[in-house]
């Protein structure tokens, strides 16, 4: 049997088993729940070669499915995510109802990325797509918490971009008269010119809603926070991505061919732009740890989709570099806050305060991915940051690269506020009990942290792979070329490479650290935020005097009037203003016979007059 | 051969008269007798369409009067395809309610088990009779029965629901007698393919006025915006399965009974665009309003009426994809539409006046029905893996093909709404906390296994969905073959 129908039957049979294991045991749960995210996994990385087509053929739509370089690239992020992730859901998700639910849609929608980035023709594409679109639903209203308001909104917003997408679909065979995605390609030069340029639209309004680009991403933050933490960390890691992969293949491989292609390209550029600046600043607002989270994943998805949007080759190895690294680092993100919100119950900023001394390993994981977020050297955020400056100036992008910028700054606010929120400032009492998170909780977000550090120093570790998908799609050879030719890697000067500036800069900064924490150990005093002799004050017990509440006050009252129109708020409206116009046709039956008697005849008068018109 | 296709007609109506006797012997004949009808017309229908696939249609001559002036039965590809369908979703409906007032007394009982068995023998009729005069029969025959069960519960709602419905069926046949006289008047014949080869004789005017007013008598069971007012009462009012009784069986032989007028007896092409234009405002007008309903059976009822609106536009796309999509279609909303008429019937169960708030927090209580209804709302929305979405992609593909770019996109946008509504009632299902206090009722063995294997068959077609499609192939083609049946049904008479 071929292999990647194995792995879809492993996935789909292991996901009814594990639903349904639920009576036996939770332990047989846990087990079969991992080995159906682990053994898939095993078997994609031994067993899924390159360019082999399966193809099950049905009477109608033949779906094909195989790998190219590019999906291979995205299934790295898939399948090392779900196993990961996987072993942190099973400590995270302990003791918690209705498991075998949430486990179901965790794999179905595992297997349905897996399933995407598998299809070689389209049909198969939307099929897997909307298996991820309601699994992932189901898992958003998994907290029962509001669910009318944010599950419909993210299934609304998922449904018009499906059906955007599916339009695209129907319409692509109706021209080439076959689903297969290649055929899409290679005939699209020779269409009309509308379809040239609705169909790539349309399917970009079909990426760009899991992708959440303004102004489709209305649904994300919400949806983000909703989620359980284990989960968020495979939605905005891996399953966000997915709109980045639909869009890598439009950018690449269809817009290259029409003249007004760039011109689509700037303005997806610049929405990302606006996306990534305008959440960044509502990630700085908010006092809740997940949500902070959700607006910034938002952000970092308008980095990546600026890059693939320039798509010049230097902009998109950053743009693909970058989706890997925030697969990585975000999902680390959302695990620590998971393991928090377990310890401690909460993921206020402004109740917590402290846990470096409690949670330690979650602190370093926690550490290391915002440095990486942030785009310091040596983690992976700065390389793939600084090519996606480089190549927007290259690219005379000159306004973007200020955005980008100012929103990449900004973004340091935020990731100070985790890790101040959270894990430093002064110790409450009320937090004394809190330990550190179990093991499986642990590993896989300390694994992920050491998988940034190591691709920030070695990132031709994922290169490679990006290389080939992009020659792939018909992009030069830039293998050891392009991303050696960036300032980053370049010699500075005549022979003064930067590398071992930047390591030099952190072992200084090492050094120092050592030096303090060991000269100051035994100063040390703990004190806690009613520890205060300063004021003349005694402060009450009651009283929330964490270092983090109202962070940011000045900054926040600074920007307030760019974040005062929320496409939110007018979308809702707009909802609310179509459901009441349906009221108005909803009246048409007023349940009263006599008026039905007379529509009929109203009915009837209007055929026969048209009657001439219509038959001729 | 099995069996012949007057004994679709003959078995039923013979055990009409039957049961009332025995059951003075023996009370639960009246329950099992229409069991044992509907089951063995699904068996000869099935064995049948076998038959048809060898050798070809079958023409049933009644009483040795050869067409076009005797009374003949066809059973086609297409219209077996149909009658499969129906009888089988008749023996379903059958088997769900096969407990139906059980503790009663059986009179109520009797009525029910007989009046469904009529419901469905009129719609197998409507499919197969080869004559417009016998049709309007069976349509009558239909109604009749159609409103009888639905002032089944005689309480003051059910008899308004019953009158209005009556209301618009008599306005129905009355247009409907008088199209039967005018073809009658030109032509001197009833016999549908005779019609079909004598209609290019006929004078355009009258042809014209005919014809609207076949579309208006058949739209009133068809349930075209704006002939349907009576349908979401009907649907509410009647008892659970007669909802998908109607939903699955009637309507779609209302359906089979347009397209029958304008793809066989008439040569109309613009009918094709009235039947695109009459789908759409249908289809836009129901889905809207089944937005805004707060009740559970008002808001499927409105459903159901949408779909019918696709399937119209489906057939008026007039291509052999286009037909193929509508017979998707109506495959699919028959069956799925039956799981959620079944399932969401004991989601409200007893509930007063069935409001979709009483589904909250049902997961817990029921879980494989609510688990059902989920399979069900999922598939009627369109989603993959569920049959749904392969009627879906077929329709659209087959727009696409005439290059509705357009349509493709209304068709698309109002499916939005279709999933707002389905998913709010899921949504309460599982996430809201039961308020009522009242225990909720666990379906019976029989229903269950009819929900089930409803359930079955949306997730079979749904995974493989060539089990079907080579039949509703051969459907198509038989339908949009004209010629052949003209052929077919006149050769008998040298």
């Amino acid at each position: 049997m071929d292999i990647i129908i194995l792995i879809l039957i492993v996935f789909f049979a292991g996901a009814v088993l594990t639903a349904f294991s639920e009576k036996i045991s939770t332990l047989v749960q846990d087990i079969l729940f991992l080995g159906t995210l682990i053994v898939p996994a095993i078997l994609f990385f031994t067993g899924v070669e390159m360019n082999t087509d399966t193809i099950i053929s049905f009477n109608k739509v033949p779906l094909n499915l195989g790998m190219t370089p590019l999906s291979y690239y995205f299934a790295l992020i898939v399948m090392g995510l779900a196993v990961l992730t996987g072993v942190y859901t099973v400590g995270q998700m302990k003791g918690k109802k209705r498991k075998g639910y949430f486990y179901l849609n965790y794999i179905l929608s595992i297997g349905a990325m897996f399933g995407i980035l598998m299809s070689k023709d389209l049909v198969s594409f939307f099929i897997f797509w909307e298996i991820m679109t309601w699994a992932s639903y189901l898992i958003v209203i998994y907290n029962g918490k509001n669910v009318q308001k944010i599950g419909i909104k993210y299934f609304v917003m998922s449904a018009i971009g499906a059906y955007a997408m599916l339009m695209a679909i129907v319409l692509t065979h109706s021209l080439t008269g076959s689903f297969l995605i290649s055929d899409l390609i290679s005939g699209f030069g020779s269409w009309d010119h509308g379809m040239q340029i609705l169909i790539p639209v349309l399917l970009l309004v079909g990426f760009g809603v899991k992708a959440a680009i303004m102004p489709l991403h209305i649904w994300a933050p919400d949806a983000y926070s909703n989620s359980p933490m284990s989960y968020t960390a495979i939605f905005s890691g891996a399953l966000s991505k997915m709109g980045v992969y639909g869009m890598v293949i439009v950018f690449l491989a269809l817009l290259t061919k029409v003249p007004e292609g760039a011109l689509i390209r700037d303005i997806v550029a610049w929405m990302a732009a606006i996306t990534a600046a305008i959440s960044t600043l509502y990630a700085i607002k908010q006092d809740d740890a997940k949500r902070l989270l959700a607006f910034s994943s938002i952000g970092q998805l308008g980095y990546i989709v600026i890059g693939v949007a320039i798509g010049t080759p230097m902009a998109m190895l950053a743009g693909l570099f970058l989706a890997f690294m925030h697969g990585v680092f975000k999902s680390t993100l959302f695990m620590v806050v998971g393991a928090v919100e377990k310890q401690t119950g909460t993921t206020d900023f402004t109740e917590i305060t402290g846990l470096i001394r409690k949670m330690p390993w979650t602190f370093l994981a926690a550490l290391i991915s915002i440095i990486a977020l942030a785009g310091i050297p040596p983690l992976g955020g700065f390389v793939g940051k600084w090519m996606l400056y480089e190549s927007l100036i290259q690219s005379d992008h000159f306004m973007l690269v200020t955005l980008v910028f100012f929103s990449s700054t900004a973004a340091f606010l935020y990731c100070y506020k985790i890790l101040f929120g959270f894990f430093l400032g002064q110790e409450e009492k009320e937090w004394s009990h809190v330990k550190e998170a179990p093991a499986l909780m642990v590993v896989p977000m300390i694994i992920l942290s050491i998988i940034s550090v190591v691709l920030g120093t070695f990132p031709q570790l994922i290169m490679k792979p990006i290389n080939a998908a992009m020659t792939f799609y018909g992009m030069p050879d830039t293998y050891g070329v392009l991303w050696k030719e960036s300032m980053l890697f370049n010699k500075w000067g005549s022979d003064i490479a930067l590398t071992p500036i930047m390591y030099g800069i952190m072992a200084i900064f090492i050094v120092v650290a050592i030096f303090l924490f060991f000269r100051n150990r035994s100063r040390t005093r703990y004190v806690t935020t009613k520890d205060i002799s300063t004021s003349g004050e005694i402060p009450k017990e009651h009283e929330n005097l964490t270092f983090t509440r109202g962070f940011f006050q000045p900054f926040l009252r600074a920007v307030e009037p760019v974040m005062r129109k929320q496409i939110d708020k007018y979308m809702l409206s707009f909802a609310q203003g179509i459901e009441d116009l349906f009221e108005f046709t909803r009246r048409i039956y007023n349940g009263n016979g006599q008026s039905y008697a007379i529509y009929a005849m109203i009915f009837l008068i209007i055929l026969l007059v048209l009657g001439k018109n219509l038959f001729g | 051969m099995v069996g012949s296709p007057v004994l679709f007609v003959a078995i039923p109506l013979l055990a009409a008269f039957i049961i009332p006797l025995t059951g003075m012997m023996w009370k639960n004949s009246v329950r099992v007798i229409p069991g044992l009808v509907l089951a063995f017309m699904f068996f000869l229908s099935i064995s049948l369409m076998g038959y048809v696939n060898e050798h070809g249609t079958i023409v049933e001559v009644l009483a040795g009067w050869k067409p076009p002036i005797g009374i003949n039965l066809v059973f086609s590809p297409f219209t077996g395809f149909l009658t499969t369908l129906m009888t089988f979703l008749g023996f379903i409906v059958w088997l769900y309610s096969y407990k139906f007032k059980r503790n009663v007394d059986f009179e109520p009982s009797m009525k029910y088990f007989m009046l469904l068995m009529l419901l469905v023998t009129g719609s197998v009729g409507i499919v197969l009779t080869g004559d417009i005069f016998n049709m309007f029969v069976f349509i009558e025959i239909v109604s009749i029965s159609g409103y009888g069960l639905t002032s089944f519960y005689t309480r003051r709602d059910s008899a308004e629901a019953a009158f209005k419905f009556l209301f618009m069926g008599a306005i129905a046949s009355t247009f409907l007698l008088i199209a039967i006289m005018i073809i009658y008047s030109q032509l001197g014949t009833l016999n549908i393919a005779d019609i079909a080869e004598k209609m290019p004789m006929m004078d355009h005017k009258l042809k014209v006025l005919s014809l609207v007013f076949f579309i208006l008598a058949i739209g009133v069971e068809a349930e075209i915006f704006p002939l349907n007012g009576w349908a979401p009462d009907v649907y509410t009012e009647a008892p659970g399965p007669i909802g998908a009784a109607f939903a699955g069986i009637v309507v779609k032989a209302a359906i089979y009974a347009s397209v029958r007028l304008v793809y066989t007896m008439y040569d109309f092409s613009g009918a094709f665009d009235l039947f695109i234009i009459i789908g759409l405002i249908t289809f836009i007008m129901a889905e809207t309003t089944a937005l805004r309903q707060d009740r559970l059976k008002r808001m499927l009822a409105y459903s159901s009426i949408g779909q019918m609106g696709l399937v119209m536009i489906a057939f008026g796309i007039g291509t052999k994809e286009g037909v193929y999509a509508a017979l998707f279609l109506m495959f699919n909303h028959a069956i799925i539409k039956s799981l959620l008429f079944f399932s969401g019937s004991y989601l409200v169960f007893n509930k007063k006046n069935k409001y979709i708030k009483h589904v909250n927090g049902m997961g817990k209580y029921l879980p494989i029905t609510s688990v059902l209804f989920t399979i069900g709302a999922f598939a009627i929305i369109g989603l993959p893996p569920f049959a749904g979405f392969w009627s879906k992609l077929a329709i659209l593909t087959a727009a696409a093909d005439n290059k509705m770019v357009v349509l493709i996109a209304v068709i698309l946008i109002i499916s939005i709404l279709e999933a707002v509504y389905y998913l709010r009632v899921v949504n309460r299902i599982y996430f809201y906390d039961k308020k009522e206090k009242t225990e909720p009722k666990k379906p019976s063995l029989n229903a269950l296994v009819a929900m089930i294997s409803l359930g079955v068959i949306v997730l079979v077609i749904g995974f493989y969905p060539d089990l079907i499609s080579g039949i509703l192939d051969r459907a198509a083609a038989d339908l949009l073959d004209k010629g052949n049946y003209i052929k077919d049904v006149l050769t008998l008479n040298k």
